[in-house]
């Protein structure tokens, strides 16, 4: 009998043989020993295979195993965006507010309009140097986005990098924040005799400071009151706002209805529907006003800048006036010490016993026209929009499938997502105005907020694209080019949709929410793929 | 000859209470999902280390298996294991990034089948088995070209049929068997030191 070949004795063993020949072979290897050996030896391959390959020689990789090791990307963020607000703190603190009280004592800081916007003015202090944030900003994003795409090698040094950077900033940040006072309760109330040698943060249905506060007051409520003495600033974010004693610092207010009665040692910046200053109050430094109408019967020891839908001027100022709004009245009891512009739809009406240092310059704003640009210029932004919009796509595909597809199966949902994008939207919003108003957040926070919010602004058109590409073209089958070619396609369509006059405007809307949803979901599925997949 | 398969968590045991997870996953039980995942990540895991070239790219592949299974979890048919079907949708899911890399490679087998293999020496082969540890081998598998290596594991890794190989290669039933004994001649090679005959033929893995 013939022996048999190896393929024969491997068949027999994986049991592919059919019975006849595995009879065969099994009666000839009782005789044959060569064919024996063989057999055997295959076995024995067959067990080395085995073995070699369900061998535990590794265990499971931390970010398969948890939250744990997957959620990087997103701790990743939330500590650079710390670390920005840290460092935009730090920067402020020790860097430009020095600077700038030098540049003050040197005779910089006057009152004219421009130094009070640029370096006095207490709401936008730090906006001179804007660009250094952004562009620090704009550093801390590029480097978080290289240190995603190369976690893979670098995973456990990133993390260390930036908790080391965390830690050296919050080293070197002068004044640890956690030394306020901070109160809570239904109402609060500090009594004339007592003095809070302290920052106080109060949060309460009503509060009422009729004591001193050494440091700044920073109040959510909503009924505030003011009648002792605030040697810091005063932040308010309420409904009503009453301040009647003396105030050292600035005054921060986002609320309802504001009267000031007492007195203000630097700025006043408000955003509030009726702004009252009663003839007893003062300020010392300028008042930037962003307000339904405003009663000013005090006196204003510098500029007076404002967004005002109504104004009504009977005290003094000391420096300049800047108003753009509805109407404006000088009372015969005004003065005006430095020139005074008024850009509304009404003409000034102007007392004749007013003390103006020069007329005022008025600019009657009929309506609100909107500056339309050439349909040329149109088309060759949103070719430029488009290409742009693409190439983020392109990026999102190739560097980050995982993240496109989970992304891209919320942006499906339709309804929940714009839902959610609708939420993040308006809470977003609501927290970089309360960011920037809120200074000892800081404008950079702010900013940073604004920074972080962008790219996934940008990108929620990117999936909402691919959805109208897939829509359209059916789905793509899970690679790349054809992923990016329905991308292209539907963002195509979305931008040639963006140039129609009212329905663009709508469709852009409808991206913004639906996508920005979507990439919100996006991220929580990815996390919650492995948190879902592993219940602590 | 059987004692050495069933990777933790694909033994028939398991299997009972893993279907009643199965169909609370299907009804959308986040928590009956994570038992799943956790009872198959390890093993699926694992397939990939051994299937793809790097670690990184295993991890990769085992997410986007796992997220792949979830979305398709309702077309899971219960009468089969479900250890078996997610090897053959881990095996679909990898076989398909690993062609994709090397797209020509391994679309011409008509040449491979018709290479005759050298008939080996049965003490030399005993011989050369008794001589390598499980790490060597690893290490020789490492090198295989992409199909070679994937058919082994496929077979002696997930305990694949020769049907299910011969579908997820995209090979005809009957080759599946020329395949394997070719592997292990490409793996002997590298045992050896020899390097393996015919790789220039393939291209790198």
């Amino acid at each position: 009998m013939n022996h048999f070949d190896e393929m024969a004795c491997m068949l027999y063993l994986e049991g592919q043989l059919d019975p006849a020949r595995a009879q065969e072979l099994v009666a000839h290897t009782g005789e044959c020993a060569a064919c024996r050996t063989l057999l055997n030896a295959l076995e024995s391959e067959s067990h080395l295979l085995s073995a070699a390959l369900t061998e535990e020689n590794e265990s499971m990789p931390a970010r398969l195993l948890g939250a744990r090791g997957w959620s990087m990307p997103a701790w990743v963020w939330t500590l650079a965006f710390g670390v920005f607000a840290a460092g935009a703190y730090w920067l402020w603190t020790d860097g430009i507010s020095p600077w700038l009280d030098q540049l003050s004592n040197a005779g910089f800081g006057g009152t004219d309009l421009v130094s009070m916007i640029l370096f006095s003015g207490a709401f936008w202090e730090g906006w001179g140097d804007m660009a250094d944030l952004i562009q620090i900003a704009a550093l801390i994003v590029v480097v978080v986005g290289g240190l995603l795409l190369i976690r893979r090698r670098l995973r456990r040094v990133s993390a260390i990098a930036v908790v080391v950077a965390a830690l050296l900033i919050a080293l070197a940040l002068p004044q640890p924040a956690g030394a306020a006072d901070v109160r809570r309760g239904r109402s609060v109330y500090v009594p004339a005799n007592e003095t809070i040698h302290n920052d106080l943060i109060v949060a309460g249905p009503s509060v009422r400071i009729d004591g001193t506060v050494e440091g700044d007051l920073i109040v959510f409520t909503r009924d505030v009151t003011v009648t002792g003495h605030v040697t810091g600033d005063v932040i308010a974010f309420s409904a009503q706002a009453l301040i009647d004693g003396r105030v050292d610092g600035n005054v921060r207010v986002f609320t309802q209805n504001t009267t000031l009665e007492g007195s203000v040692g630097k700025n006043v910046s408000a955003i509030t529907n009726s702004f009252d200053l009663t003839p007893k109050g003062s300020v010392d430094g300028g008042l930037i006003a962003l307000a339904g109408s405003a009663d000013l019967d005090g006196k204003i020891q510098r500029d007076l800048l404002g967004i005002i839908g109504r104004t009504d001027l009977d005290g003094l100022i000391g420096g300049q006036v800047w108003i753009r709004g509805g109407t404006l009245a000088v009372a015969s009891t005004a003065q005006v010490a430095g020139p005074a512009e008024f850009h509304g739809r009404e003409q000034p009406v102007v007392a004749t016993g007013a003390k103006l240092a020069s007329p005022i310059q008025v600019e009657i704003t009929q309506e609100v026209r909107r500056s339309r640009r050439s349909n040329a210029a149109l088309v060759i932004h949103e070719i430029f929009s488009y290409g742009a919009a693409l190439l983020a796509g392109i990026l999102l595909v190739t560097v980050f499938p995982g993240y496109y597809r989970a992304t891209l199966r919320e942006t499906r949902a339709i309804g929940l997502p714009i839902g959610v994008g609708a939420l993040a939207l308006l809470t977003g919003a609501f927290l970089i105005i309360l960011g920037i108003l809120l200074l000892f957040v800081g404008v950079g926070a702010g900013i940073a907020g604004v920074l972080g919010y962008a790219p996934i602004l940008y990108v929620a058109q990117v999936f909402v694209g691919a959805w109208l590409g897939i829509k359209i073209l059916g789905e793509d089958s899970n690679n790349t080019n054809t992923a990016i070619g329905r991308i292209a396609l539907g963002l195509l369509i979305l931008h040639v949709a963006g140039l129609i006059p009212v329905l663009g405007g709508l469709t852009w809307l409808a991206v913004l929410l639906w996508g920005t949803g979507a990439v919100l979901l996006g991220f929580y599925r990815m996390s919650r793929v492995e948190i879902a997949a592993l219940p602590a | 000859m059987d004692a050495r398969r069933h990777p933790e968590g694909m033994n028939p045991a398991e299997q009972s209470g893993a279907q009643e997870r199965i169909a609370q996953a299907k009804a959308g039980d986040a928590e009956a999902w994570g038992e799943l995942y956790r009872q198959y990540a390890p093993a699926i895991f694992r397939f990939c280390r051994r299937a793809m070239p790097t670690r990184e790219d295993a991890e990769d592949a085992t997410m986007d298996i796992f997220i792949k299974v979830r979305q398709k979890l309702s077309q899971y048919d219960a009468s089969r294991p479900f250890g078996a079907w997610l090897y053959t949708v881990a095996a679909n899911h990898c076989w398909d990034l690993l062609r994709r890399r090397k797209l020509r490679q391994d679309l011409e087998t008509g040449e491979i089948e018709n290479m005759p293999l050298e008939h080996p020496d049965p003490g030399a082969l005993e011989q050369l088995i008794e001589q390598h540890s499980n790490q060597e081998v690893r290490r020789a598998l490492d090198k295989l070209p992409a199909r070679s290596r994937m058919a082994l594991v496929l077979r002696y890794f997930a305990d694949m049929s020769y049907d299910d190989i011969a579908q997820t290669l995209g090979v005809r039933r009957t080759f599946v068997g020329v395949v394997l004994l070719r592997a292990r001649h490409q793996l002997r090679d590298l045992l050896q030191g020899s390097g393996p005959r015919n790789l220039a033929e393939e291209g790198p893995r």
